[in-house]
């Protein structure tokens, strides 16, 4: 399950990008290559353990969103294939 | 390599690390991604000087990705558009399991160097990329199956010890080349006195290259030059070229170090006279 605060953007912070971005919601700006594998719980990493941001903003995630039922994700949450 | 090696002229080695596996196009848009501007970038980067292209893959959304076949995109991208440039696939990749950090080396032909991170090194706050010697004897293992240079990152002083250790359980092909990494966290404090103790503590015989993060890039390769090293830098490391100024290709940075070498006295090496150094 992806992280709550993970959304996929074209256009943020008069950035735009040809392919969307993962975008963090909580921190308000698009994430590094890196840390969206922790935001999609990709390989070995999951948002909820390995996030600093995830784990500041915890306690504004409410029961459902965690539960995969939020709807400003608008996915690519798929693994990596690698 | 020391200060003699400097007077004596030698060839100095310069990478380019493109593209990294940490920042993306939302840091600099400048920094290449999809296999078209990776190879574009390698071009520019040998044109500047580099005879080594230090490869990270991504997917076109700028994510990470370990698979074989967009390394192998990426490489015939960067044989049709570079000339002779030495192809260097990264095997890092913190959070992946120990099966994907093979899989860049899989490529036909199979790259001719690959990293070799030696030890664990801390990201972000809760997270480790932990590099074990199990895993890096089996990546080393592979690559003499395939005939893959490794170079050594050495990110601390301990991964020098890690080194000794590689070189007591499995021969490695002369020379060994160990790149000495300076900068924040984890990696060595950037520190003119750590970087001469980090060449002194060298096994002999061995060819080190320089790689400084952010702006310790300029002052450590300039040092790595007359100490008789070689030299790493590119976007993947530094995305500046002067303090609020970002850079604007990997190129502009390999351009820099190369007229720095060039002034100091040392040849820039050709991808051929990188290939007899280093012995591959
Ligand atoms: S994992 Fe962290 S960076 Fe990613 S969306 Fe969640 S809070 Fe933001």
């Amino acid at each position: 399950m992806t992280c709550p605060f993970l959304e996929y953007r074209s256009e943020a912070n008069n950035r735009q990008f040809d392919e969307p971005r993962a975008y963090c919601g909580a921190a308000e700006q698009f994430v590094q290559p890196m840390r969206a594998d922790i935001c999609n719980n990709r390989y070995d990493l999951a948002h909820d353990e390995h996030c600093e941001i995830y784990l500041e903003h915890a306690d504004e995630v409410s029961a459902g969103n965690e539960n995969g039922n939020e709807t400003e994700n608008t996915g690519q949450s798929a693994g990596d294939g690698a | 390599m020391s200060y003699e090696n400097y007077l004596a002229g030698e060839p100095v080695i310069i990478t380019a690390a493109l593209t990294g596996g940490v920042q993306g196009k939302e840091a600099t848009p400048h920094l290449p991604e999809t296999p078209e501007e990776i190879g574009k970038a390698a071009a520019e980067a040998e044109e500047a000087g580099a005879s080594v292209v230090h490869v990270h893959a991504r997917k076109d959304n700028g994510e990470r990705t370990f698979a074989t076949e967009r390394f192998q995109e990426i490489d015939d991208e960067i044989r049709r558009q570079a000339d002779d440039v030495i192809i260097q696939h990264s095997t890092g990749g913190t959070g992946a399991s120990d099966e994907d950090r093979h899989l860049p080396l899989r490529t036909d032909p199979a790259p001719e160097m690959a990293s070799l991170d030696m030890g664990p090194m801390n990201r972000y706050d809760h997270l480790t990329s932990e590099n074990t010697r199990g895993l890096v004897d089996s990546l080393h293992e592979e690559m003499v199956e395939r005939g893959i240079k490794p170079e050594l990152e050495i990110f601390n002083d301990g991964h020098m010890n890690e080194t000794y250790g590689l070189l007591e359980r499995r021969d490695l092909a002369e020379p060994v080349y160990g790149t000495l990494i300076f900068g924040p966290g984890t990696l060595t404090p950037p520190k003119p006195r750590n970087f001469i103790n980090a060449i002194d503590n060298l096994p002999e015989g061995a060819q080190f290259n320089t790689l400084g993060f952010g702006r310790h890039q300029l002052p450590f390769v300039t040092m790595g030059i007359l100490f008789g090293g070689h030299v790493r830098v590119g976007l993947e490391d530094n995305i500046y070229y002067e303090r609020g100024e970002l850079a604007t290709s990997n190129a502009q940075l390999v351009e820099r170090v190369a007229r720095i070498a060039d002034e100091l006295g040392r040849e820039v090496a050709t991808p051929s006279q990188a290939r007899d150094i280093l012995n591959l």
